[in-house]
């Protein structure tokens, strides 16, 4: 038996919108992520080679996930297009699928199973067909060679869909509350329903009342009370006299002293209520705030400073021609000058940019062209902080735009684009595949040499022209 | 890079040996049946072991152009360090990836004939 898990990106869209900053393929359930209970399942259901399928990003999860090792299985990922059924998924992975029985797990679904249940020989001896299935999401057998579908009256597990932060929380806590035992969850307990994991530290006074499950690296400090029914996650600090009850408190999240928090979701610096998603962002950072992430910092800063000094550099150097040559094309009407509105690094602000045009007709415009005079305004801003020197083309705020900075990983708005350095046409859907690249690929030096590459295709094209 | 060139069902199988980038990018837009034939085909991934943005841009000129001659370049045998290029710049919403050379060609036949 081998299983292909399928989840399409816009079952889980809602985890994007509503819990920033998580991968939601390792959403965590009771402190295991949501990918970890499927290959689980599997495992008890006799697979041995897991091929995970998306038409989102996988990146998170196979760095978690590694080749399946640890649970004994072989994993491998693979990407579907939005548009695929299940018949063209099939033949997309047909080396994968290779005559053998295949359970395909649908959606973005959590199977209801108990591990000391033996699916094995249940799941070989079904027929072809569907196993469960549920409003977003279902588990089927196929085998190439059969044809007969099953017809079963008794489903041996139950699927519940995880589509919307309600759904997740009341999720989480039925778990918690009656059927922890069902599952490996991680953490140790001497006694049941308390699961605690490596590292935490519980000051004398603090309080713990069953069910809980608490992650790793996790502080609670004096006089703190926790549970019933708390998920505290990894990399949490609670302070002192705090209460936590009824609640889910996610990775990389700092409760600040005295606070209580009933019946909610705290992720970071925002409070989330399960009933309709309702959440508060704190300003404060003394009641909730999140843990950062140091060592993207430090490289941040790195970029921040090489990109700043080269931006001084060219400043420096074009000064003087822009003093000398624009006046002259801005009595000639070739120098358009307007501003526009663009998204900022953090996708949610937007910035007022100039924005520059030269009529390319006469030697002189042709010089301002490629010695990128239009682009001097918008490098003052790189000084500022406000842009990069090379990144992302800045998305015009007031467009309907196709594809939203925020669907755009490590958006940096900048003065020149990748795509402009790689000579891909500037603004179009193949631009971004460019500039997703190097959002990955690139390091402060290498940007260096991509804005000489973008200064340079500029005067090819000007001398082109 | 060397260009193996075969045929599967009428179907040209194109297999890049070797590393895909800047320096041999242009031996890819220049190979006839890729850029020229308006005949759908099958690019095998499986030999390549290293690409980067000027061989993506490679792969996506060369499928524009297909699509524009109302053809189109099918994927396959993509190895590990291919799909992570593929995944993080999401440029497999551009292409279609099957895992097994004989179902992409059965693919591009199917959809040869349709026409």
């Amino acid at each position: 038996m081998k299983t292909l898990l399928t989840i399409r990106e816009n079952s889980y869209a809602w985890v994007t919108s509503a819990l920033q900053g998580l991968a939601p393929l390792l959403l965590p359930i009771c402190n295991k992520p949501f990918v970890e209970f499927l290959v689980d399942f599997a495992v008890l259901a006799g697979s041995r080679e897991i091929r995970l399928l998306s038409d989102g990003p996988l990146q998170e999860v196979e760095q978690y996930c590694e080749d399946g090792s640890r649970w004994g299985v072989q994993m491998s990922y693979a990407h579907i297009k939005e548009s695929d059924d299940h018949q063209t998924i099939f033949e997309k992975n047909r080396r994968f699928c290779n005559d053998s029985k295949v359970m395909v797990i649908d959606g973005f679904v959590f199977v209801g199973y108990d591990k000391k249940n033996d699916y094995r020989d249940l799941f070989n001896s079904m027929p072809d067909g569907t196993v469960a299935s549920c409003t977003t999401g279902s588990i089927r057998l196929f085998t190439v060679s059969e044809s007969n579908m099953a017809n079963n009256d008794e489903t041996p597990v139950s699927l519940t869909p995880i589509d919307s932060v309600e759904s997740y929380y009341d999720l989480s806590m039925h778990i918690l509350r009656h059927e922890s035992s069902r599952y490996v969850l991680p953490g140790y307990g001497s006694e049941p329903d308390s699961y605690v994991g490596r590292n935490v530290t519980i000051s004398k006074s603090a309080e713990i009342i069953k069910p809980v499950s608490i992650g790793n690296n996790v502080q609670i400090l004096a006089g703190s009370v926790i549970g019933p029914d708390a998920v505290i996650g990894s990399n949490v600090i609670i302070d002192r006299k705090s209460r936590i009850t009824e609640s889910i408190v996610l990775d990389n999240t700092y409760i600040g002293e005295e606070l209580d928090v009933e019946h909610k979701m705290a992720n970071r610096n925002t409070l989330i209520s399960p009933q309709g998603a309702v959440s508060i962002a704190m300003e404060d950072p003394h009641l909730l705030t999140g843990i950062k992430d140091t060592a993207r910092g430090i490289g941040n800063l790195l970029r921040t400073i090489v990109h700043t000094l080269t931006a001084i550099v060219l400043i420096l150097l074009l000064v003087i021609p822009f003093i000398l040559i624009t006046p002259i094309l801005a009595v000639q009407g070739k120098w358009k000058s307007s501003r526009k509105t663009c998204y900022d690094h953090t996708c949610k602000g937007v910035i007022s940019l100039p924005d520059v045009s030269i009529e390319r007709s006469g030697p002189l415009s042709a010089i301002a062209f490629a010695l990128s005079l239009d682009r001097l305004p918008t490098l003052f801003r790189v000084v500022g902080g406000k842009l990069s020197l090379i990144g992302n083309a800045p998305i015009a705020a007031e467009e309907k735009n196709l594809s939203p900075p925020a669907a755009t990983p490590g958006y940096r708005p900048a003065v020149f684009s990748y795509a402009e350095a790689e000579n891909w046409p500037v603004g179009g859907s193949d631009a971004a595949i460019v500039e997703r690249f190097y959002a990955i690929h690139s390091n402060p030096l290498q940007d260096i040499g991509l804005t000489m590459k973008s200064l340079i295709n500029r005067f090819h094209d000007t001398t082109t022209a | 890079m060397i260009i193996k060139e075969t045929k599967l069902d009428n179907i040209t199988i194109v297999a890049p040996v070797g590393t895909l980038d800047a320096s041999t990018a242009s031996l890819l837009n220049e190979n006839k049946v890729l850029s020229e034939t308006s005949a759908t085909v099958v690019l095998d991934l499986s030999q390549v072991d290293f690409l980067d943005s000027s061989g993506l841009g490679a792969l996506v000129g060369i499928a524009r152009k297909k699509r524009e001659k109302k053809a189109d370049m099918v994927l396959t045998s993509m190895n590990d360090n291919v799909r992570k290029v593929f995944e993080i710049t999401q440029a497999f919403q551009l292409f279609d990836v099957y895992d097994d050379a004989r179902s992409a060609a059965e693919h591009c036949r199917t959809k040869t004939a349709s026409q």
